[in-house]
């Protein structure tokens, strides 16, 4: 497309199909144009034509006739196995970059079955399923990942050949479901804040290897605890999810920090986002600063996920 | 029957002032038997409330405080020797009464609190070998403190499941708070209550909440909320069969309360909030507790006919 | 086009089957190498399938290319033209299938296919054969809905019903286009098959020819007289004249292909008729004196034959008008009466010197053509379509000692006879009679109606038409052949089977010519469906017919059926299924209408008491159908549908847009 109009056929296309959770393909979103070996079945048809014209042969002529009728009827049926098919965003995981992000996408049919209806994002390959009559399929589209923040990955392509191939039906959906991209992680010095503690990560380490961590007894599950402490012998004996519950010494606490890194903010962020994958893994308590952002020092999953989306949004506009 | 479950609703709406939907609901949850869970603050009213819906069915009412070193036997009972008789003689707890305020349900450890669900569950609690019915009817209205959460143990979603509703009251209106002011204490207000049902007229009430009848039609608008909350991606989990089988039961109440035979997808709405609340989470936010506003996405998303 | 390596199961299922029913009505018009070729090939790609066979490598291809190749230029002479085009066409589409890997291989087999069903119609446009055609056509689209669908491959039938069913679809559209769609002539020329076998008249005879065509049960042509149809003793179809005679053959004369114009004039009344021809491969045309037709690039020739400047290669619809007491030809110019009184230098003296001996005693043309008829009635000649052999003077031998024959026989000897004692005259050769079908209204004039007459010249008379056959056997002129030979039972002997000999059984004649019927209507409706009488169809239903009117009646016809099928195939009415439902989205209309849209999440009272709320006027209306609805699809009450209807027609006249059309009807 013309970078000119570009922009117009964007703003068109948002206002025609506005971005949304739950889009149902409908007469207005569904574009359908012959497709290229729709022209080529048209010439094959010209020459069966001319073959009926030059030999006067009216069977050649109907036969001519038929097929065309078969393509203009087939109009319908190309926008029949796209219309009435209903897409929903099912929701992504985070993935750090360079993964591949994974979307989920749900296909709900409001009635008829629809066959090879493909989907993805143009250039690369479409994904193709098919959805039972009044059925619905959950696919998982993947894109490659550049860079950390939201990632919109543009409008979705869904379009359908069926049953012909000859005509191509297809609508731009935007499911308005960003991606949550985290740093790369990127292995390197511990990174602590100047103010506390003045303690060196082999202390730090060495606190852990000593099991210095008293247990402090069984809480009941909360969702976003680690599920590394889970008591699983608990959970066996019918006492339902319990948590191990330790406490830790409070000098202990680490203070990952921003400013105690050197290099592009990339690179920084990275090294940070390595550490709270590491001290998550270890179950260690920390606390993360960044310019303008302080996270209270805690442990758990919620608080990992807390700090690496804080991490993958940093600088951004809100 | 029906103007004598007003007369109770009305009774004690005068104790309790400017809460008549969360009456209803508490009695709609009563008559469909299930057990209640209040969450709120102190000092809202949730012991007035049930002592009052105690007092009215004519039930007796018994009340235990939660509270960290409480110990199962406390809420069960325990066996105590006789010298006169040289046996064992069972004294039983509180759990004994036909209605049981359960104060502050997440004070207590995890150990005392599944003594009392497991009563809730099975309508009989087994001590020291033997099994002992609990009395007919049995509900338990729990109550939980929200805000402050120090030293509490907090309800697992197992346990939460047990409870068929669970309201707040929140705070009263100006104007019930001005009468609540200008008159007589409520609790002083409670003895005067008169049993208006006695417990065969609550036994038939309660045998007639399942004859309400469910046309297909409604089954399919049940079905609806229940798939969206299944498939829909905001939702960590979707509701469970024993969700779905109460969100039914406390819609039937619901209708036998606003007097017709029938249940109409707006019955179902009513009793939403307070039969799926607990019962949900938001995917993107599992500690919290974003259930109420799942709940009206799914009131205001999901066709009701 | 996003190209899958492999191609789906079902959609080769389909190629192969599709393979089989294009190449199955083809194979008459083939060599039988073809045969081998295909078994062979569809052989080697089930192998591929079921991974017993690699695929061909680049030499086995071109080995198998140059092989076919090599088979056409053997089994046809030549690498050009349209028989050995067909069978390259279909090697290629035979070969095709053995290497096709990925999808726009597999397209490419099926446009393939599309073709060869095309030149088929070539060789044989009869309605089994076009009905037959749509199997072909079916399995080809089948396959090419297979390619579409995905890999994990189901069954194969929901793909071929679902190809049925777009061929059904497509049907209404189809014949829309075949009446409107307007027909051309020719762009270029083009040869015709050479193989189709067509027997008729040639233009020599020998009398043995004649013999040959009354053997053959095939149908020359059929015609259709508007008004009352002639008798049969005067249903004599000229095809051709045969002036020369070389003392064996007789055959057209130089003059045949002169331009000269026919020389007439018309009398009496004219009889009006339409012919379907079916191929002859020769240009004249058959018609009953003297013919005049619109059919254009066709002319009357100076003999009175209508003749066009093509063979007829392909079945003929023409229209006819015909003046049966039309004066031919009062003066004779030298040529003419140079060729038809034409004889060999030698040969016959017996005839010569009876011939002789008629103009002494007859010196009137009129008396010697009587005084010869008398002769061939009175003496004992006999018809039999099996006479005995002739010698060299094979017309004194027929005269004067074997005297039996038939029709080519008497009159071959009358115009000898006729020219030796001076009198121009000649050969006509044609059909006589035919059938008469009563199904359809048409007569059908069959290759054993074949037959040979005579034609004399007298001045200011012209050209008379004489049929020494009829004195011999009346009954071939007036019942047909079969009554002719009904003592020799020597009629359609090389064909037991053929119906025509079974017409004593009513109810099998009934089916024949029912059977007839149908295939003239074929003929005539769709395979005659060409530039003239396509106009004179369309001018009778519109008068004036212009392009503008023709693209719209295309359009317009398209666009309605096309609608009509949307509506089908989506059945809008039905997009809700539960009455109740389509109930109150009526309800919902009404109310929208008035600004009030219901919600998703409103249940019906909830929806209503918002609506009255709104509309205090109409509220009674309204809750009473709430309530009704509720009623009906909650409470379990048995209320018929048509009580909500009638509640709902109540709200719909209480609402204001219809009060206020009310009240301006009032004013």
């Amino acid at each position: 497309m013309n970078r000119r109009w570009r922009p117009h056929w964007d703003r068109w296309l948002a206002r025609r199909i506005p971005a949304s959770g739950s889009v149902r393909l409908t007469q207005r979103r569904i574009f359908i144009v012959p497709s290229r070996v729709g022209g080529a079945f048209m010439i094959a048809l010209g020459l069966m034509l001319l073959a009926g014209i030059n030999y006067q042969n009216s069977l050649a002529y109907g036969l001519t006739f038929l097929l065309a009728s078969v393509f203009v009827v087939a109009i319908l049926h190309t926008y029949r196995n796209l219309a009435g098919l209903t897409l929903k965003a099912g929701g992504t995981t985070p993935v750090f970059v360079g993964e591949a992000g994974r979307w989920r996408v749900r296909l709900e049919s409001s009635g008829r079955a629809h066959q090879a209806i493909a989907l993805g994002w143009l250039p690369a390959d479409l994904q193709s399923v098919d959805i039972a009559e009044q059925g619905s399929v959950t696919c998982e589209l993947n894109a490659p990942t550049t860079r950390r923040g939201w990632l919109r990955p543009g409008r979705l392509r869904v379009e359908s050949r069926f049953p012909l191939g000859v005509l191509v039906a297809w609508s731009w959906v935007d499911l308005d479901q960003p991606l949550l991209v985290y740093p790369r992680p990127l292995p390197g010095e511990l990174p602590l804040h100047a103010g506390a503690d003045q303690q060196s990560p082999e202390q730090g380490r060495l606190a852990h290897g000593q099991g210095a961590d008293d247990f402090q007894g069984l809480k009941a599950y909360q969702p976003g605890d680690s599920r590394r402490r889970l008591d699983w012998k608990a959970y066996s004996r019918g006492q339902g999810l319990q948590v191990k519950d330790f406490a830790s010494y409070s000098g202990l606490e680490l203070d990952l920090d921003f400013e105690a890194l050197d290099g592009d903010i990339e690179t920084r962020l990275s090294r940070l986002c390595h550490w709270v994958l590491m001290l998550s893994e270890r179950q260690q308590s920390f606390a993360l600063r960044l310019p303008g952002l302080y996270r209270a020092a805690a442990s758990g999953d919620a608080h990992r996920d807390a700090c690496l989306q804080a991490l993958a949004l940093y600088g951004s506009p809100p | 029957m029906r103007t004598k479950l007003d007369a109770c609703l009305s009774a004690v709406n005068q104790i309790l002032l400017g809460k008549e939907p969360q009456v209803r609901l508490a009695m709609a949850c009563l008559l469909a038997r299930g057990h209640l869970l209040i969450e709120d603050l102190p000092g809202m009213g949730k012991t007035t409330l049930s002592h009052a819906l105690a007092r009215v069915l004519g039930l007796s009412f018994q009340r235990i405080q939660f509270t960290s070193d409480l110990l199962p036997g406390d809420i069960l009972g325990t066996s105590v020797f006789d010298k006169d008789s040289g046996q064992f003689v069972f004294h039983p707890g509180p759990i004994f009464a036909e209605l049981v305020l359960a104060d502050e349900i997440n004070r207590a450890t995890p150990k005392s609190q599944s003594a009392l669900l497991e009563a809730m569950e099975e309508g009989q609690v087994t001590i020291e070998g033997a099994t002992r019915p609990l009395p007919e009817p049995f509900f338990v209205i729990a109550t939980q403190n929200p805000v402050s959460q120090g030293g509490t143990f907090a309800l697992p979603e197992s346990q939460l499941d047990r409870f068929l509703m669970r309201l707040s009251l929140g705070y009263p209106g100006k104007a019930a708070e001005r009468a609540l002011l200008l008159g007589d204490s409520r609790r002083s207000l409670l003895p005067r209550l008169e049993p208006i049902l006695d417990h065969r007229e609550l036994g038939l009430i309660q045998a007639e909440i399942p004859q309400v009848r469910a046309s297909d039609a409604l089954i399919d608008y049940v079905l609806r909320l229940v798939d969206a909350t299944r498939t829909q991606p905001q939702f960590a989990w979707g509701l469970s069969p024993r969700g779905s089988l109460a969100l039914l039961a406390a819609a039937r109440a619901w209708a036998f309360l606003a007097e017709r035979d029938y249940v109409i997808p707006e019955d179902v709405q009513a009793v939403l909030p307070a039969v799926v609340g607990h019962r949900l989470r938001d995917q993107a936010d599992p500690a919290g507790h974003g259930g109420s506003a799942l709940v009206q996405w799914l009131l205001r998303e999901v066709p009701a006919l | 086009m996003s190209a899958l390596p492999t191609i789906p199961r079902i959609s080769l299922t389909w190629l192969l089957v599709a393979q089989a029913l294009v190449i199955l009505p083809l194979l008459a018009h083939l060599p039988l190498w073809i045969l081998a070729l295909w078994l062979g090939c569809a052989g080697w790609r089930v192998q591929i399938f079921r991974m017993r066979a690699a695929f061909p490598t680049a030499w086995a291809k071109g080995g198998l290319m140059i092989a076919a190749g090599l088979g056409v230029y053997f089994s046809r002479g030549s690498l050009v033209g349209l028989d050995a085009g067909v069978v390259l066409l279909v090697a290629a589409f035979l070969l095709k299938l053995l290497e096709m890997r990925s999808r726009r291989d597999a397209l490419v087999l099926i446009f393939l296919g599309f073709f060869v069903v095309v030149t088929g119609y070539l060789f044989d446009d009869s309605i089994l054969v076009a009905l037959f055609s749509l199997l072909p056509v079916t399995a080809l689209l089948a396959a090419l809905i297979g390619l579409q669908q995905s890999a994990i491959a189901q069954r194969p039938w929901p793909t071929a019903r679902l190809a049925g069913s777009l061929v059904l679809q497509a049907v209404p559209l189809m014949v829309l286009l075949f009446i409107f769609f307007p027909r051309f002539g020719p762009l270029w020329s083009l040869p015709g098959p050479n193989d189709k076998g067509v027997t008729g008249l040639a233009d020599s005879m020998a009398p043995a020819d004649i013999a040959d065509l009354s053997r053959s049960g095939a149908l020359a042509f059929r015609a259709q007289f508007e008004g009352e149809v002639p008798a049969r003793s005067e249903l004599y179809w000229r095809a051709l004249t045969l002036e020369r005679f070389d003392g064996r053959r007789w055959s057209q004369s130089s003059l045949a292909q002169s331009p000269q114009t026919a020389q007439w004039q018309a009398a009496g009344e004219s009889l009006r008729y339409s012919v379907v021809m079916q191929p002859s491969g020769q240009p004249w045309l058959f018609s009953l004196d003297v013919a005049r037709t619109s059919l254009d690039s066709t002319r009357l020739m100076a003999d009175f034959r209508l003749q066009r400047n093509r063979p007829v290669d392909r079945s003929l619809l023409y229209g006819v008008e015909s003046w049966p007491q039309a004066v031919r030809e009062p003066q004779l110019d030298a040529a003419r009466r140079a060729v038809t009184l034409q004889l060999p230098a030698d040969g016959d003296p017996r005839t010569r010197e009876w011939a002789a001996q008629l103009k002494r005693e007859h010196p009137h043309s009129e008396q010697l053509v009587q005084a010869l008829l008398r002769h061939f009635n009175q003496q004992p000649f006999s018809y039999t379509l099996r006479p005995p052999r002739l010698g060299r003077d094979s017309i004194d031998g027929f005269l004067f000692d074997t005297r039996s024959g038939f029709c080519a026989h008497y009159a071959g000897a009358m115009t000898f006879v006729l020219r030796a004692a001076g009198i121009p005259a000649r050969v006509v050769a044609g059909y006589q009679g035919g059938e008469f079908n009563p199904a359809g209204n048409y007569l059908q004039v069959r290759q054993f109606d074949a037959h040979a007459w005579v034609e004399y010249w007298r001045p200011q008379i012209g050209w008379t038409r004489v049929d020494p056959t009829f004195q011999v056997a009346p009954e071939r002129i007036e019942q047909g052949l079969e009554q002719a030979l009904s003592d020799e039972q020597s009629f359609l002997e090389d064909s037991p089977f053929s119906p025509l000999r079974y017409r004593q059984f009513a109810w099998l004649n009934q089916l024949r010519l029912g059977w007839d019927n149908l295939n003239y209507g074929w003929q005539r409706w769709v395979l005659g469906y060409q530039g003239t009488q396509q106009l004179e169809l369309l001018q009778r239903w519109f008068g004036q017919l212009d392009g503008r009117l023709l693209a719209l009646v295309l359009v317009g016809g398209g666009g309605l059926l096309l609608g009509a099928l949307a509506l089908w195939l989506f059945k809008p009415w039905q997009r809700e299924r539960d009455p109740q439902q389509r109930l109150f989205r009526q309800f919902a209309r009404l109310l929208a209408r008035q600004g009030v849209h219901w919600q998703a999440g409103e249940g019906a009272r909830a929806y209503a008491a918002r609506a009255a709320g709104l509309l205090p006027a109409q509220a009674a209306a309204i809750e009473a159908f709430a309530d009704l609805y509720e009623a009906r699809r909650y409470a379990g009450e048995a209320i018929a549908d048509a009580q909500l209807w009638r509640q709902l027609r109540l709200l719909r006249r209480a609402l204001p847009w219809r009060l206020r059309v009310a009240d301006k009807r009032t004013q």
